[in-house]
């Protein structure tokens, strides 16, 4: 395959925007239908990583390089699913302070623990080992297959929070956020519920970490940094909340800015790269948090929508 | 385990973990006051920390010099931020959820501007090593002695000023009913500024000690947010004392089990697991519905 076209650059540019997509889409539903402040995105993110990644370099598998990667990423999915049942249940019926510490404490947990469990994890240096289940000739055409393939995983993503949408289910989420009390009493099972949402969206915030930790190959703790989570976050509050899309537009809006135009296309001094850049986008990021919460709550896809009850959820 | 390792957890708990203490003390000021999870508490205390190094190194005063103006200008900034942001976003009836979120982000986008401000590698307190005096048989420096009689000073201080005084009496009004306090001839904004303003010399005196401790770094009011908070959240439900009370015997926690474990992460480990359980097992004591 002839991929001089493309720039290495863009290919892993686009893979960033790509995952914060999926992470923002996965927030969308709890924090955009359910109203749960999951700030605790990177842990899920990172416990699905190194599930996968440990099962996958610690064990001698005695079949082919395929399964043994398939059954380490359902691991990954499924361990993050679990930390996710167990995290809902401990917070499914506390205050916003309550969710902001249980989820923040989640994320401080899966950093100490990869970074103390040395014998699986390597600690602080890192475990290494990882690669793509497939291999068809130069670094460039893996990446980009595995981009694709992350891409296809996201849109499958899209697709089930836009089936939610249309379904009693997702009624019943949004009816929880808006009202928690009003659904309890009308007989819905709203504490089950919230659980289960939140560990299906923990559970995919795992297997994109697993994706994420494969495109890496190396596997350390500095990836488990609240950026991850604030990345997505950001994401999903620019781009609109409540809505389906939101995530998408504001991940190629904002993470594409950053990691495609500035990174490859401004015409910019070399070394404002090593800290300049990084170090504004985070202002940046900040900022647009701050603003559009102050001036336009429902992100940029706010208006167009048509449900009134999601309007008057969040306030317009 | 014997009485060595009591004496020893009870001197090192105390005097390494006395600025989280005066922290929490600042942090639940707001959030038992104003109502607000404020994130960026965590960049009041950074904030302190390089206000009193900047002091310190560029005017060569020595660390006690500094400590009070490094509170008092974090304790500025904390009031800017509350009329740059919070006051507004009151104004604008943003929700409690997006509060948080928003102070999520002038967290971020403080931590990362001051950076430009101080440069990007990690700075030192100019001073000379600190003493070492013996107590019960553990050795401790001079400044984390002086953080604990400062610790201990402030908490009472605050804790008269809140209970006993006039100003506290309209602290607490205002909390507990903000339309019948501005019927009784209470000024909200002057006592909301005095309380944003008091948390903020809190966070910036318990940074600068953090500060002199270790080492001076963007990250360095982040590490503690979660156990401030956790100390907040915890002991916050009995007022002032109950935040003193639970931080002090926070620290000690954490000490006693880094000496037992051999490693601090395990202790800050086992502190998160242990206070968020004990949440879950109070709200499940005081739920108000059954749940389905």
């Amino acid at each position: 395959m002839n991929l001089d076209w493309l720039h290495a650059f863009l290919i892993s540019g686009l893979f960033s925007v790509v995952v914060i997509v999926g992470l923002g889409l996965l927030l969308h539903l709890q924090l955009g239908l359910t109203r749960i402040a999951n700030f605790g995105v990177v842990g899920f993110f990172g416990i699905g990583m190194y599930s996968f990644g440990v099962l996958f370099t610690k064990v001698d598998w005695p079949f082919g390089d395929l399964w043994a990667f398939l059954i380490s990423l359902a691991f990954g999915t499924l361990v993050a699913g679990i930390a996710g049942l167990l995290i809902g249940w401990l917070i499914a019926d506390l205050d916003e302070d309550g969710v902001l510490v249980g989820t923040l404490g989640f994320a401080t947990a899966v950093f100490i623990l990869a970074t103390t469990e040395q014998d699986l994890t390597g600690g602080a240096l890192g475990l290494g080992g990882l690669k793509f289940p497939y291999d068809i000739g130069s670094v460039k055409a893996n990446e980009f297959l595995w981009l694709v393939i992350v891409s296809i995983v996201v849109a499958l993503i899209l697709l089930y929070v836009q089936r939610i949408h249309r379904t009693p289910y997702g009624r019943l989420l949004i009816a929880i956020g808006a009202n928690e009390p009003l659904a309890r009493s009308l007989g819905k099972a709203t504490f089950r519920n919230k659980i289960w949402l939140f560990a299906v969206g923990s559970a995919g915030m795992g297997l994109i970490g697993a994706l994420f930790g494969v495109m890496k190959r190396f596997l350390s703790p500095e990836s488990l940094g609240i950026d991850v989570t604030l990345a997505a976050m950001v994401a999903l509050v620019i781009g609109g909340t409540a809505r389906v899309w939101g995530a998408v537009v504001g991940g190629f809006l904002v993470i594409g800015f950053f990691d495609i135009v500035v990174q490859s296309y401004l015409p910019l001094p070399k070394e404002w790269y090593g800290q300049a850049i990084p170090n504004l986008k985070q202002i940046v990021f900040g900022g647009v948090l701050i603003m559009v919460l102050l001036f336009r709550p429902l992100g940029i896809l706010g208006d167009m929508r048509r449900d009134k009850l999601m309007r008057r959820v969040h306030g317009e | 385990m014997d009485l060595d390792f009591f004496s020893k957890a009870l001197v090192i708990g105390l005097t390494e973990h006395a600025p989280l203490v005066l922290a929490a003390i600042g942090f639940s000021l707001l959030y038992r006051l104003t109502g607000l999870i404020n994130v960026a508490y965590s960049e009041t205390i950074t904030l302190g920390a390089y206000f009193g190094m900047w002091l310190n190194t560029t005017f060569n005063l020595n660390f006690y010099a500094v400590l009070l103006p490094a509170g008092l200008m974090a304790g500025l900034v904390s009031v800017g931020t509350y009329f740059a942001i919070f006051r507004p976003a009151k104004r604008r009836n943003v929700g409690n959820l997006e509060l948080i979120i928003i102070s999520f982000g002038l967290s971020i986008l403080l931590r990362h501007a001051l950076q430009f401000v101080f440069g990007y590698p990690v700075r030192f307190f100019d001073v000379p090593p600190p003493h070492t005096i013996f107590v019960l048989g553990v050795g401790v420096g001079t400044f984390r002695l002086l953080a604990v009689a400062s610790v201990a000073v402030l908490a009472l201080a605050l804790y008269w000023f809140i209970q006993r005084s006039s100003f506290g009496l309209q602290i607490r009004a205002l909390a507990s009913d903000e339309d019948l306090a501005q019927a009784s001839g209470i000024r909200p904004l002057f006592v909301t500024v005095l309380i944003w303003f008091i948390a903020g010399i809190a966070g910036g005196m318990a940074g600068a000690f953090y500060g002199v401790g270790s080492s001076v770094a963007p990250l360095l009011g982040w590490r503690q947010f979660l156990f401030i908070f956790l100390v907040v959240v915890v002991g916050g439900r009995k007022g002032l004392g109950g935040v003193i009370v639970t931080g002090v015997l926070t620290g000690i926690g954490l000490a006693a089990m880094t000496l037992q474990f051999g490693q601090v992460l395990y202790a800050q480990l086992a502190l998160i697991v242990a206070f968020v359980v004990l949440l879950k097992w109070r709200s499940k004591r005081t739920a108000e519905t059954v749940k389905v």
